[in-house]
């Protein structure tokens, strides 16, 4: 009880300034933004499509962001306004670029698959020999 | 107009010398510790970790530092994947339409494996390091070329074989190999070994032109100068260890050599700083056994080595270099009567 007695008149002013000040905060975000953005994302290949594990979803230009679950599906972790653009990547796949309007409460993405080879050349010390012909 | 020439011919030489010592008055002992601090069990969040990672450097290069050396010491070589990888392209060869439904079904096996294991062949560590510098806000690509190892027979390869990035920092252009900087493979048993090679980390052009042919030749970053690709097929074989101790490897220019006996072959390499080696030797083979032997001379002015060496017998050679035991180059020597 000693901790109640400590909260003086002054604080208790200081508390509900800081709680009215947050509430007037929230409220002006939610005018401004309001749009929980859910969704799934898939992968279409030349052959199958198929949802991705572990794509990136972040709001342009920030470090704000997410990534997709095994069923490919994602809930951005901010609520986003009208015009935000949301970027969705994942390694393979050409990179999309999603604007965000009323509808965008539930979307479906598809990547494209891109046109790069994939490629692997060991790194090795092996010490080269010279094919040698016959008789050399 | 000439003179404006010789200024820019005079700027480019100079900026080619540069690369890696254009940080020089960067220290990346920060970047490099965040890299070691920084562990995931999955790839699943790479715009978190690129964060992560990245957040408190202050320099584009330190981010892209922290970005590599992360990627090399934790992402391991795939062997059996590249075998398969290998062994289908090579099947498919001249079937384009299959070619293309294996790369597109083998690219999803391999970027699953990547996110769930950490594991990789060369265009995965491309892919990687490319998307960690976009989220990091730093430009990079991935480049596709010829990759050329004591393991490659260009009389066989008929397809480009292997994926590096270049990427882009205080507005210019720079090269860096992420796969073959993470460490070695080892064929004979399947295994790779985690093993940082600096030497390939923003590396001056000309040097990384002698392992590294991009089918897009002005990735090579050598403008106008860059050579033919019969030429780069010439060139001497350099090791992953030559990375670290040289600069450029003026001569000779070519592993091919016909020589008549008693000739003196000289060897010209450009040493970086603070990296002579204590030891120098040759090994030479005749196809049967190897001799070693000293050069015949040896000189060291300031960061120029020079090596001699001298061939009494005729026969069928090839001559490789060590420095401090460590394999860095190849030559052959056909040598007549």
């Amino acid at each position: 009880m000693k901790t109640l007695k400590k909260v003086s008149a002054k604080q208790t002013t200081k508390l509900v300034t800081f709680v009215l000040f947050l509430t007037l905060l929230f409220s002006g975000v939610q005018t401004n933004a309001q749009i929980l953005v859910k969704g799934v994302v898939k992968g279409k290949t030349a052959t199958e499509t198929e949802v991705l594990n572990g794509a990136n979803i972040y709001l342009k230009g920030t470090a704000i962001g997410t990534s997709s679950n095994k069923k490919g599906e994602f809930t951005f972790p901010r609520k986003l306004k009208i015009g935000d653009v949301l970027v969705f990547t994942y390694l393979g796949y050409e990179k999309k670029f999603v604007k965000i309007n009323n509808d965008a409460t539930n979307l479906a993405i598809t990547l494209l698959e891109d046109a790069n080879e994939m490629l692997g050349a060991l790194n090795t010390n092996k010490r080269f020999k010279s094919k040698r012909k016959q008789g050399n | 107009m000439q003179k404006r020439h010789l200024i820019l011919c005079l700027l480019f030489s100079v900026i080619g010398f540069a690369q890696q010592a254009d940080f020089k008055e960067i220290d990346f002992s920060k970047a490099d510790y965040i890299a070691e601090k920084v562990k995931v069990k999955r790839l699943y969040n790479l715009n978190k970790l690129t964060f992560n990672l990245t957040q408190n450097l202050p320099t584009d290069v330190e981010k892209v530092r922290a970005i590599y050396m992360w990627i090399c010491t934790n992402i391991a070589n795939d062997f059996h994947l590249f075998a398969l990888n290998d062994r289908k392209r090579n099947k498919y060869a001249q079937d384009s339409i299959k070619l293309v439904n294996w790369n597109s079904k083998f690219k999803k096996k391999l970027f699953k494996k990547l996110l769930k294991r950490k594991k990789t062949i060369c265009t995965g560590y491309a892919y990687l390091f490319k998307e960690m510098c976009n989220f990091a806000g730093i430009e990079s690509k991935m480049v596709n070329g010829f990759g050329r190892t004591s393991a490659v027979d260009f009389s066989k390869l008929t397809m480009p074989n292997h994926t590096w990035n270049i990427v882009k920092l205080r507005n210019k252009w720079y090269l860096c190999d992420p796969t073959w900087s993470a460490g070695i493979s080892l064929p004979q048993n399947g295994k790779f070994q985690f093993s940082y090679n600096n030497g390939y980390f923003l590396t001056e052009p000309k040097l990384f032109f002698q392992n590294h042919f991009p089918l897009k030749k002005e990735y090579a970053l050598l403008g106008s100068k860059t050579p033919s690709f019969k030429t780069f097929t010439e060139l001497p074989l350099l090791y992953g260890d030559a990375f670290k101790y040289i600069k450029t490897s003026p001569f000779p220019l070519k592993m091919y050599h016909q020589i008549k006996r008693d000739t003196i072959i000289s060897f010209k390499y450009l040493l970086k700083e603070n990296s002579t080696p204590k030891k120098i030797k040759f090994i030479v083979n005749n196809g049967n056994s190897n001799i070693e032997a000293k050069p015949a001379t040896i000189s060291l002015k300031k960061n120029e080595l020079t090596l001699q060496h001298l061939f009494t017998k005729k026969g069928y050679f090839d001559l490789h270099l060590f420095f401090d035991d460590k394999i860095i180059a190849t030559y052959i020597f056909d040598v007549k009567k």
